[in-house]
């Protein structure tokens, strides 16, 4: 499975975790395009910090390699990472890609 | 969105600056932040306020009060977090989150939270990085039955008969002033007491609260506590002001003052010191040190203070006060067990903090 294909399959399971927490008209959509900060998104500051947290550990527990997505560079573009599943995804991608690459 | 971050050196610029007052929403206000200028805990270079802007608009902010733990010979540095916002019109924008990681970065993970609203629970339980390492269980007494407020909260249309609920207030506060007379003659503990005042504290009582506060987490000394009684972040004043209405938390009050209070007995000396927060009718210890063997002395003298200074309610957190306080068996309405939690982050799980002592007011709490 490409690298990509895994991340999003993280992230939706990432979802499914939060919709635990979440009455089910706020449940999020597995879908790339769902929004999550910004003037479309779904998540308030609690909602966020719990998909960051959560994304932070399930990256580790089935990719076997820590990110951090609270480190002052991850916040200082915090609505372009996280304006949808698909662009954190892509930030994922870019991590673990920097990390491969040393 | 820009976040902005204030260090203790940029808030006595931001003091001195026109354009940091003008926007429509206050991130801070001028006491408070001359009281964050002053605190003798922080260093100039420490971030204690994070602001985040939009369009020239703040649409949240976060403070945080530099303090150190004491624990055996090892001093921690840390921040506790105090005045979180985010503007409910950007409550999806990421702001909490950009202000809370932030925090946490700046002060390497290490920092605490006394209190907090709702959501601010909600948040920080959210980031799995805090956990409750210390609840202080404390006492409300009533004093005072006051229905009027009682009614006007609950039943506000029946506030067309208030007039009424005032004068069986004042009926009610006459027995409560008789009952007050008849225990103030009848306690001896009171009759062997004398006091002595201060509004900072001074070289005896500084000396006297070093011999007490070694198994305090956060050892407050002379510097600290005066620091808190000199540069209050609630003002005494009649209305609200301009600052007052574009700040989100508690700047003013009716009434609000510390007091130190020295407690001497005949024979031995000083054998207490209590600082005193009085906002309206309500009277907070938030400092208390004193021998065990003392204790009901103290808590005399505190029940004292607050039957002299009319107050409604009293609370106290100090475990020995509360204990005392069955046996004075002084007039009342009613009391209610309160509890007061204490939060740090995860940075600190691995160290034995649970046996040392924190105090009513610790954290941000001396200050509302």
């Amino acid at each position: 499975m490409a690298m990509h294909e895994k991340i999003t399959q993280i992230l939706f399971s990432v979802i499914d975790e939060l919709n635990q927490l979440r009455p089910p008209e706020e449940h999020l959509q597995k879908d790339l395009e769902t929004p999550l900060t910004g003037d479309f998104g779904r998540l308030d500051s609690a909602g966020l910090i719990n998909l960051i947290v959560v994304t932070e550990q399930q990256t580790a527990e089935e990719l076997g390699i820590p990110i951090l997505l609270t480190d002052d560079r991850t916040m200082s573009q915090v609505n372009q990472v996280f304006r949808t599943l698909g662009t954190l995804a892509d930030y994922i991608h870019l991590l673990l890609k920097e990390k491969h690459d040393g | 969105m820009e976040i902005k971050t204030f260090t203790v050196a940029d808030l006595k610029t931001a003091l001195l600056s026109q354009d940091f007052w003008l926007t429509k929403t206050l991130p801070i206000t001028k006491h408070r932040a001359i009281s964050y200028s002053h605190n003798p805990r922080a260093d100039k270079d420490d971030l204690v306020l994070l602001v985040a802007y939009r369009d020239n608009q703040v649409i949240g902010y976060l403070g945080i009060l530099p303090d150190k733990i004491f624990v055996n010979n090892a001093v921690y540095k840390f921040g506790w977090l105090t005045g979180w916002w985010v503007d409910p019109c950007f409550a999806t924008a990421g702001v909490g989150a950009i202000l809370l990681f932030k925090a946490l970065n700046a002060y390497h993970q290490y920092l605490g939270v006394s209190g907090g609203s709702k959501e601010a629970r909600k948040a920080l339980d959210a980031s799995q990085k805090f956990f409750a390492f210390k609840t202080l269980q404390g006492l409300d007494i009533r004093f005072r039955f006051n229905l009027t407020r009682a009614i006007s909260r609950k039943l506000p249309t029946m506030k067309i008969f208030r007039v009424l609920f005032k004068i069986f207030d004042a009926m009610l506060d006459e027995i409560v002033n008789l009952r007050s007379f008849f225990w103030k003659r009848r306690n001896t503990i009171c009759q062997r007491l004398t006091f002595e005042y201060i509004s900072s504290i001074d070289e005896e009582t500084g000396h006297f609260i070093q011999r007490h506060h070694q198994h305090d987490l956060t050892r407050k000394g002379k510097a600290e506590l005066s620091w808190m009684m000199i540069y209050p972040w609630i003002l005494s004043v009649p209305l609200k002001d301009s600052a007052s209405r574009r700040y989100f938390f508690s700047s003013r009050s009716d009434r609000f003052l510390y007091l130190g209070v020295k407690v001497f007995e005949q024979n031995n000396g000083m054998v207490g010191f209590f600082m005193l927060k009085v906002r309206d009718d309500r009277m907070s210890v938030v400092y208390s040190y004193f021998e065990s063997q003392h204790a009901s002395s103290v808590t005399a003298a505190v029940v004292y203070h607050a039957l002299a200074m009319d107050m409604s309610a009293l609370s106290l957190y100090d475990e020995r006060l509360v204990a005392s306080f069955a046996e004075l068996r002084c007039p009342y309405w009613s009391t209610k067990a309160v509890s007061r939690g204490f939060f740090l982050s995860k940075a600190f799980a691995d160290i034995a903090l649970t046996d040392y002592r924190l105090h009513g007011g610790d954290g941000d709490l001396v200050f509302y």
